[in-house]
């Protein structure tokens, strides 16, 4: 339990780093991940420290990295993962590293852009064949069926010596041809109309391939154009449109002839091009191929760097300037293991003079470190959700262990529900080394994560189920009932017991639609079931009311016990931070408040209980009543529990009333008290210390003096007080608020516990109602089509029960039992103002690609 | 829109006005300038820019660094942000959003105009339009040789249309009449956004027109400031001020009468608003100028917009913001590459 009760001793620890090896040593250190550095340099602006320069280097070697790793990505070439990641690399090596990545960042570069340039090229001479390939359509439309130059008629109709005729007109006729993207056709023609006036002609058709687009690499799709138009300055226009809209202008052929080489010539370039692009992409395969291989260490290696370098600048240089000294928080049974691997980094780099630590004393807080196991890890952070513990405070943890999944069960009750939960935490569990299970996400991962949680939540939903007797609803007979039926039939008893008591004939059996087991008829009761709820009361139509009863005070009872052991813990605190007086004045008095008024009830609780027996059960007082009656002083008499219970309820009552006053003054006071006059531990040095006190030195001289005595232990808290600003205004706020709270909390708390009961009924009832809404339904179909039904109903009734039932009901009774631990049980003990700590290690960044891609 | 917008605002745009806040979280502080201040080279500079919400906006950026290279980035980034919103937005906030871009579709019209007139390549001068009044037909402008050209031709479909009514003249565009064209639109584009701020209602005309009013009043006394010592006659000088402000109409009217700085700023006396910052303008050499006074007070306006909610006048004071946290970070870049330390000073503060 040691280091799950209490969070470890730390201590703050001086580094003196060689400057030839700091490097050496901290990379040691983050392979281990012993320390947590404190930043020495905080009023520094980050690119004032020392290693600025460095960390600049790592951050353009990422940059090239990066650029490596979305190249090899693009190119579809699988990146191995490391199984191990390297240690960071050795700075001799670094400047090699970095030069070797500079270069093939170049070549890279490099290759690719004539890669680019080359698809480019190919990708203007497709358009410029696909142009010419359906403009050659529209000239022949144009002239054909448009007889817009009628002051010149063709000489003949024949398509095949258009261009002779447009020659003729050449004078005036120009030609401008492209393509353009599909979304800016519309508006380029408008513009082209407005802008022209109408003396331009526009065809255009749409290309039935859809090309890629060299500016952004989208393959949409495109119009081929021709524009024909008359005169010099309509022309100049025309292209400084086409310009605006980024069309892709090429040379319109006059000729027949000319069209045919150039499309010829077009093909050889094309097939040319291919076969020095396929060399190209070959070669850029290749070098990425390469870099594939290593990529993954170096982009660790770069990682552990940069990490290095952001510890090394919070570090700072001592006079001399040779060497390091950094602050860090160790855990105390590190320290040997920090040693060690300081020695271990001098060892590496051949340094002279070895870097070595010493522990320095503080005054300030450390951070909080408790370890933990893949088991009490989802505990721990349950825990930590509220606040990360204060330095060496009682960790709630250990208790949640066990208290969180017995209270979700309280409210879980049922064996069935418990047993399917159970099943699937225990297939986590199974499987928890599954890579799979690992990274998956978001709802998954909450799963996972809380895989041990669930399987005790499981567990103890078996035991309360069992306990509760419910299983789906239905209660087991695994004994046998101790009530027996048969013994009610006046039949089977002797003439006297007929008379005194109201017995079962046949008459009666079929008259009356309700009948009433009495426990008093000898016989009918044989004695309490072995384990939970008897199973007849699964039958029985007062079963609602007879569970309530028994629901209620055990919510009561359980919630009392949590809450003053949580009051208990509290004296643990005291106790570790020497604050004796805290124990007596606070503690006491609120464990005395909390016992006399709730303590006593679930006194009353267990005695009706054990003393009422079924005879005498008419007579028994109502426990609620009494209660009541303790507060009020009822002037008529009652019979009451027991002999004697008015004076023993006035006494708790004497107690309740004094402990309030205690609670609200008594710790103020008795810190005024020790401020002003100091005069509690011991006569004779009271009055040195009078004669003394404006002098603060002394004062603390006298601390240590009394530390070397080893005396009187409340003396070291009473000193840490006088040290701080005393207030006592303030301190007597804080109390009185403090007190409030728990006076008032105490019932409120109590009250907030009886959310088990009202938990556990809805589960009940909401699983009661399923049954009888589903199952029974179905199997109450007579047999022929019964059978055909009950598969159906089985069905929805297994989807309803998890998903209703398991995962909305166990999602809420998680919820609420977080609650009760929260709220309830940890605001009696649990500060949880505490600092986590973070060591410097390698194992907490990431080794994904994905994040230094993103 | 009726009255009372906490109602319904948040159901079309709780979403982008809860994100443009968060945005504004990231503007950044005075402690970051006096950090940027202190910069030694422009590496600095990214460094420093990384610690913030600019992140490793420049990571991707081969060296050597330079100002426009960062002036280019963060436009980039501001445009993209603003893409976001605009692409969200529901009516009427998109109108509202294109009313915003048609200040900056205003100034690229007229860049690309100057350009072709001094016969510069429209490339060259695409690079220098600010991405946020970019427009498909913004590369055909200089087909236009007069500015009922342009509009037939070029702007009729873009939302610079309506703004023409007044400046449809037949005369050519030379480097004079390309200025009072832009003053023109400019005007008409004010007073039709102070028209739609007003019609809207609600928080945003409470927010918006006091924000509009000044940028008109501004653009007054600057067009007055500017045409000391020029051809502009006092008539057509007058027929440039934007009618939307606090100054209309006596105060327009003086201004058109000032001949010089201090007559200038006897009409600014006669108004609350502008006397204290006519004050604060320091003559000679030492103080500040009378530019960099109007930028603080609009600083101040928009930072008070974000105090309100409910209204549009965020997205405006946000973008307006951030382009004085641009300039306020090019001005320190230039001032350190060019080792002109004595001036580095002299930004504007937002937060």
């Amino acid at each position: 339990m040691g280091s799950l009760f209490r969070s470890e001793t730390m201590c703050l620890a001086q580094l003196f780093l060689q400057s030839g090896t700091a490097y050496e040593c901290l990379s040691a250190l983050g392979e281990k991940g012993l320390v947590q550095f404190r930043d020495l340099n905080q009023n520094v602006s980050s690119f004032q420290r020392k290693f600025v320069g460095e960390v600049k280097r790592c951050e353009e070697l990422e940059r090239i990295l990066a650029y490596l790793v979305q190249e090899i990505n693009r190119a579809d070439i699988p990146l191995p993962e490391g199984e191990t990641s390297p240690p960071a690399p050795p700075l001799k090596q670094v400047l090699e590293m970095q030069e070797q990545l500079q270069k093939l960042e170049v070549e890279l570069r490099e290759v690719t852009k004539n890669k680019e340039k080359l698809r480019k090229n190919l990708l203007e001479l497709i358009e410029y064949t696909h142009m010419l390939r359906v403009t050659k359509t529209f000239v022949k439309r144009n002239v054909e069926f448009e007889p817009t130059y009628e002051e010149f008629p063709p000489l003949e109709n024949d398509s095949l010596l258009d261009y002779s005729c447009m020659q003729r007109l050449g004078a005036k006729l120009g030609f401008v041809s492209g393509l353009i993207n599909q979304g800016k056709v519309e508006a380029f023609e408008k513009m082209l109309w407005r802008v022209c006036k109408g003396y331009t002609i526009v065809t255009y058709a749409e290309l039935d391939e859809p090309l890629e687009d060299p500016e952004t690499g989208e393959v949409i799709k495109w119009y081929v154009f021709l524009i024909s138009f008359w005169g010099e300055q309509i022309g100049h226009k025309v292209k400084k449109i086409c310009d605006c809209y980024h069309c892709h202008v090429y040379p319109y052929p006059n000729t027949a002839e000319e069209r045919k080489e150039i499309q010829e010539g077009l093909n050889t370039r094309i097939q040319d091009l291919y076969t020095v692009l396929h060399k190209t992409e070959d070669y850029l395969r290749q070098v990425l191929c390469k870099a594939a291989e290593s990529v993954y260490s170096h982009v660790i290696q770069v990682k552990k760097m940069k990490a290095i370098y952001h510890m090394l600048n919070m570090c700072s240089f001592d006079v001399t300037n040779k060497c390091l000294i950094a602050e860090v928080w160790c855990p105390e049974a590190n320290l040997h293991d920090l040693r060690r691997a300081l020695e271990d980094g001098s060892r590496e780099s051949g340094a002279t003079i070895p870097s070595f630590m010493n522990t320095i004393p503080t005054k300030e807080t450390p951070p909080t470190l408790i370890r933990t196991n893949k088991f009490t890890e989802g505990f721990q952070n349950i825990v930590d959700a509220y606040g990360v513990g204060s330095y060496r405070e009682v960790n709630p943890a250990v208790f949640t262990i066990v208290t969180f999944p017995f209270l979700f069960a309280v409210m879980f009750g049922d064996f069935g529900h418990g047993f399917v939960m159970f099943l699937f935490a225990l297939l986590l569990v199974l499987n928890e080394n599954h890579p799979r299970l690992k990274q998956s996400q978001e709802i998954m991962r909450m799963f996972f994560n809380g895989r041990y949680i669930l399987l005790l939540m499981g567990l103890f939903s078996v035991y309360t189920g069992l306990i509760y007797n419910d299983c789906f609803s239905k209660s087991v007979n695994l004994f046998g009932s101790g009530w027996n039926v048969s013994a009610m039939y006046s039949s089977s008893h002797g003439p006297a017991e007929r008379r005194r008591t109201v017995l079962w004939n046949d008459s009666v059996v079929r008259r009356s639609r309700v009948l009433q087991l009495d426990p008093s008829v000898p016989g009918v009761f044989q004695g309490p079931y072995p384990l939970g709820i008897d199973p007849i009361w699964n039958l029985a139509t007062n079963r609602l009311t007879f569970l309530n009863s028994f629901k209620m005070k055990m919510s009561v009872i359980l919630g009392i016990i949590h809450m003053t052991f949580g009051v208990i813990l509290g004296i643990f605190n005291h106790l570790h931070f020497r604050k004796k007086f805290n124990i007596y004045l606070v503690s006491v008095p609120e464990l005395l408040f909390m016992l006399c008024i709730f303590g006593y009830l679930i006194f009353m609780i267990v005695y009706k209980w054990l003393v009422y027996s079924a005879e005498t059960s008419r007579v028994a007082p109502s426990i609620l009543i009494e209660f009541i009656n303790m507060f009020l002083f009822p002037a008529s008499e009652t019979n009451g529990l027991y002999a004697g219970q008015e004076h023993v309820q006035r006494l708790l009552l004497a107690v309740t009333a004094l402990s309030v006053p205690v609670l609200f003054l008594g710790k103020p006071l008795f810190l005024l008290w020790l401020h002003n006059g100091r005069s509690c531990f011991g006569v004779s040095r009271s009055g040195y210390t009078l004669i003394r006190k404006d002098s603060e030195e002394e004062v603390s001289l006298l601390g240590s003096q009394d530390i070397e005595e080893g005396n009187n232990q409340m003396e070291d808290g009473c000193r840490e007080m006088t040290c701080e600003e005393f207030n006592f205004g303030e301190i007597l706020m804080t109390q009185v608020i403090h007190s409030i709270e728990y006076c008032l909390g105490c019932i409120s708390n109590t009250a907030s516990y009886l959310r088990l009961w009202a938990l556990s009924l809805a589960h009940a009832q909401l699983s009661d109602v399923l049954w009888t809404m589903l199952v029974r339904v179905g199997l109450r179909v007579d047999t022929t089509y019964g059978v055909l039904l009950l598969l159906p109903v089985i069905a929805l009734f297994a989807v309803l029960t998890i998903f209703i039932l398991l995962i909305m009901e166990g999602l809420s009774a998680f919820l609420h039992a977080i609650r009760l631990h929260w709220v309830e049980f940890q605001n009696k003990f649990y500060v949880g103002a505490g600092t986590k700590f973070v060591p410097f290690s390698f194992r907490l960044l990431s080794s994904k690609f994905s994040d230094d891609v993103a | 829109m009726l009255e009372g917008a906490e109602f319904y605002f948040n159901v079309d745009h709780g979403y982008l006005e809860g994100l443009v806040r968060g945005c504004k979280a990231s503007l950044l502080t005075q402690q970051d300038y006096i950090n940027l201040v202190q910069c030694e080279t422009l590496e600095d500079v990214k460094i420093h820019l990384q610690t913030t919400d600019y992140g490793n906006f420049l990571a991707n950026e081969t060296n050597p660094l330079t100002v426009s290279k960062i002036d280019m980035e963060m436009r980039k980034k501001l445009c993209r942000e603003f893409e976001y919103f605009r692409n969200h937005s529901l009516e009427p906030l998109s109108t509202f959003f294109t009313y915003m871009t048609c200040s900056y579709m205003i100034d690229n019209v007229i860049l690309l105009m100057n350009g072709a007139l001094q016969k510069k390549s429209v490339k060259e001068i695409l690079a220098k339009c600010h991405p946020l009044g970019r427009f498909t037909e913004m590369e055909a402008v200089n087909i236009a040789e007069t500015p009922s050209d342009l509009f037939n031709a070029v702007l009729v479909e873009t939302p610079l249309a309506p703004f023409f009514q007044d400046c449809m003249s037949e005369n050519t565009l030379d480097e004079l009449n390309i200025e009072l064209l832009r003053n023109k639109l400019y005007k008409s584009y004010l007073e039709a956004f102070y028209k739609f701020c007003k019609n809207h209602g609600d928080v945003t005309a409470e927010i918006m027109c006091p924000i509009l009013e000044f940028e008109a009043d501004r653009r007054a006394f600057i067009i007055t400031l500017n045409s000391f010592g020029t051809e502009l006659s006092k008539d057509d000088r007058e027929t440039l001020y934007p009618t939307c402000g606090k100054l209309y109409p006596e105060g327009l009217r003086l201004l058109a009468q000032a001949e010089d700085f201090d007559q200038m700023r006897r009409v600014a006396e006669h108004y609350g608003v502008y006397k204290p910052l006519f004050e604060a303008v320091g003559d000679g050499s030492g103080g500040k100028t009378l530019e960099d006074v109007f930028y603080e007070h609009e600083v101040q306006m928009n930072v008070l917009a974000f105090n309100r909610q409910f209204h549009y006048g965020v997205f405006y004071a946000y973008t307006k913001l951030k382009e004085q946290e641009m300039r306020n970070i090019v001005w320190i870049a230039e001032c350190i590459s060019q080792r002109h330390r004595t001036k580095i000073n002299s930004y504007i503060p937002i937060l």
